[in-house]
C-alpha cells in the first residue's frame, strides 16, 4: 500500500492509491521537461494513462506564486509556504485522483527541489521536512544530475540567467554569474544529500537527450514490469477475446459495430494468424 | 508543542526565525527584541476586535508607536486565498497552508521588522486562530503547531473566552447569514448554515480550552461589560510596557 512521509491528509484513501507516482527531480536546466515530454509520449504509446505536473501548476496558487515573485518583497518563509500550497493543492486534486484512476503519474519535480530550494535559503530542515511529511512516498525518484559547470552553457544559450534561478534573493553580491554558480552548487550539494536519504536514482544529465531517454525508459519499464495490474489487465483482454470468439457468427456480426470490438476482433485475429492457430475467425 | 527542543514558540520571546533557522546549533540564544506583540483570540463573536480597538485608541493616546495586523491580509497572498475561498477550492489543507503563507507574509515583511525597531504590534487573531480552524478541520494537531513554529511568541495573547450561545446570539443580530467556510460547510458537519456554523464553532471552542494551559493563553471573562473587559486589558498591557525599554514613541 502506498505510504506518506509521516502525516496523512484528511480524506486521503491510501490503499485507493493504485497508479505509478514517478518523480524526475534535477536542477534548473538539467533536461527535466524534455525527458517528461518524451516519458510521457512512450507510456501513452503504450497505452498507459500518464498525467503530468510540476509546480506552481496549481490552480489555486500557481498565478499568486507567478504574482509574487514579479516583485522584489517575496520573503524567504512565504516563498516556502506559497511553494507548499501549491504543491499540496495539486496533491490532493491532481495526483491523488490520477492514481486513484490507476494512471502513471509523471512529476517535474517534487518535495526534494522544494526543500532543496528552502533549505538553501536557510529555513530549518526539521520544519520542511515536517510541512511536507504528507506527501505520498513515490514509486521512483529518477534524478537528473548534471554539475555546475555543465549547466552553465545550457543556461547561456537558452533563456539566459533568471532572478530566481541565480539566488539572487539569497546571496548579496550584484553578480548574476556568480551568484547562479554559488546557488546551484548550493542546490546540488543539498540534492546529493537528499539523493541518500531518499534513495534517489541517479542518471547522469550531462550525457545526450536520446542517451538519458534510453536510461530513463530502463528505469521506467523496470517500475511497470512489478505493476500488479498488468497481469490483471492481461488477464481480462484475453476474457474478452475469447468471449468474443465464442460467440455466434451472428453475435459477432452484431458486435462488429462496435467499433472497439472491431479492433479486439482484429488484433485478436492478428494475434491468432500470428501464433500459427488454425482457429478460423471471420 | 512543548515536544522538543526544536520548539521556537516556546522557549524564545520574539526572536528572528530566520536568525534562527540558521544558527541552529544556538538554540538557546533567542534573540529579544524591544517591540512588544500583543494578540487577541477568540471566537467569532467574542469581542475581541472590539477589545483590540479599544486598547489601539488608549496606546495611541498614550504616544506609543502601535502597528495593527490582521489576519488574512497580506497584499501578496490574499488574492489566492480570495480565489480559493469563492470558487471553494479550498481543502483543509490548503485553507490551512495559504493562511499560513498570508501569516508569514505579514511576519516576514511587517511584525519582524516593526518589533526589532521597537514598536508595539497588535494583532487581531495570531497562530491560535490557525491551530483551533484547522484541527477542527481535521488537520493533524502536531503537523499544525510545526508548521507555525516561524511566528514568534506574542507578549501577551488574550483569549476572550465566550460560551457559544452568546457568541451566536451577537452574530446573528449583528449580520444575516454566515460564510462558507466560516461555517465549516466544506467539511460537511450539516448542511443547515447556522447549525454548521453551531458545530464548527464548538469544536474550534473546544480548541482553545484546550491551548489555555498549552501556550498560557491570558483568558478575558468576554461576557462581563465591554469596559470591564477593556480595564483589565490595559492593565495587563500597561505591565508589559511600563517595563519596556527602546520602545519607540509616535513623533
Amino acid at each position: 500500500m502506498r505510504k506518506t512521509y509521516g502525516k496523512q491528509l484528511p480524506g486521503m484513501q491510501l490503499a485507493d492509491l493504485a497508479g505509478k507516482l514517478i518523480v524526475v527531480e534535477g536542477t534548473d536546466g538539467a533536461g527535466r521537461t524534455t525527458q517528461i515530454n518524451l516519458l510521457k509520449t512512450w507510456l501513452e504509446e503504450q497505452g498507459h494513462a500518464v498525467l503530468d505536473t510540476g509546480m506552481t501548476r496549481s490552480p489555486l496558487a500557481g498565478e499568486g506564486i507567478r504574482r509574487a515573485k514579479e516583485g522584489n518583497n517575496l520573503g524567504r518563509v512565504t516563498q516556502s509556504l506559497f511553494y507548499a500550497t501549491d504543491f499540496v493543492d495539486r496533491l490532493e486534486n491532481e495526483i491523488a485522483p490520477a492514481l486513484r484512476a490507476g494512471f502513471v503519474v509523471l512529476t517535474d519535480r517534487y518535495i526534494y527541489s522544494l526543500m532543496a530550494r528552502a533549505i538553501v535559503r536557510g529555513m530549518d530542515e526539521a520544519w520542511i521536512r515536517s510541512i511536507y511529511s504528507v506527501a505520498l512516498v513515490p514509486d521512483a525518484v529518477i534524478y537528473l544530475r548534471i554539475g555546475v559547470d555543465e549547466l552553465i552553457p545550457r543556461v547561456i544559450f537558452s533563456r539566459g540567467f533568471d532572478y530566481w534561478e541565480s539566488g539572487m534573493d539569497v546571496f548579496p553580491g550584484p553578480d548574476m554569474y556568480e551568484n547562479f554558480r554559488s546557488y546551484q552548487t548550493a542546490l546540488l550539494a543539498e540534492f546529493d544529500k537528499l539523493s541518500v536519504e531518499y534513495r534517489f536514482e541517479t542518471v547522469d544529465a550531462s550525457a545526450d537527450v536520446k542517451t538519458v531517454f534510453a536510461e530513463l525508459q530502463k528505469k521506467v519499464m523496470r517500475i511497470l514490469e512489478g505493476d500488479s495490474r498488468k497481469e490483471y489487465v492481461s488477464k481480462r483482454y484475453e476474457e474478452m477475446v475469447e468471449g468474443a470468439l465464442a460467440r455466434p457468427p451472428e453475435a459477432q456480426a452484431r458486435d462488429a459495430s462496435s467499433k472497439d470490438l472491431e479492433w479486439w476482433l482484429h488484433t485478436a485475429a492478428a494475434r491468432q494468424a500470428a501464433n500459427g492457430d488454425g482457429r478460423n475467425v471471420a | 508543542m512543548n515536544t522538543g527542543n526544536n520548539v521556537r514558540m516556546g522557549p524564545f520571546e520574539l526572536c528572528d526565525p530566520v536568525a534562527q533557522a540558521m544558527a541552529r546549533t544556538q538554540r538557546n540564544g533567542g534573540q529579544q527584541f524591544p517591540g512588544k506583540l500583543f494578540v487577541v483570540e477568540g471566537i467569532d463573536g467574542s469581542g475581541k476586535s472590539t477589545q483590540l480597538s479599544l486598547l489601539h485608541k488608549w496606546l495611541e493616546s498614550k504616544g506609543y508607536g502601535v502597528v495593527f495586523s490582521t489576519w488574512n491580509s497580506s497584499p501578496l497572498v490574499k488574492d489566492t486565498t480570495k480565489l480559493g475561498k469563492k470558487k471553494k477550492m479550498l481543502t483543509p489543507a490548503t485553507f490551512s497552508l495559504i493562511h499560513a503563507t498570508d501569516f508569514a507574509d505579514r511576519i516576514e515583511r511587517s511584525i519582524l521588522p516593526l518589533l526589532k525597531a521597537g514598536a508595539v504590534v497588535l494583532c487581531d487573531r495570531y497562530v491560535y486562530t490557525a491551530f483551533a480552524r484547522d484541527v477542527a478541520r481535521g488537520m493533524d494537531r502536531q503537523w499544525v503547531r510545526e508548521l507555525y513554529e516561524f511566528a514568534m511568541k506574542p507578549t501577551v495573547a488574550f483569549y476572550f473566552r465566550v460560551p457559544l450561545e452568546t457568541a451566536i446570539g451577537r452574530l446573528v443580530t449583528a449580520r444575516d447569514g454566515f460564510k462558507f467556510y466560516e461555517a465549516g460547510l466544506d467539511i460537511g458537519l450539516s448542511d443547515d448554515p447556522t447549525e454548521s456554523f453551531r458545530l464548527f464553532q464548538g469544536r474550534i471552542l473546544q480548541e482553545y480550552e484546550k491551548m489555555i494551559p498549552e501556550f498560557g493563553l491570558t483568558v478575558i471573562d468576554a461576557t462581563l461589560p465591554v469596559e470591564v473587559q477593556q480595564a483589565e486589558v490595559r492593565q495587563i498591557a500597561k505591565t508589559h510596557l511600563d517595563r519596556a525599554k527602546d520602545l519607540r514613541v509616535r513623533p
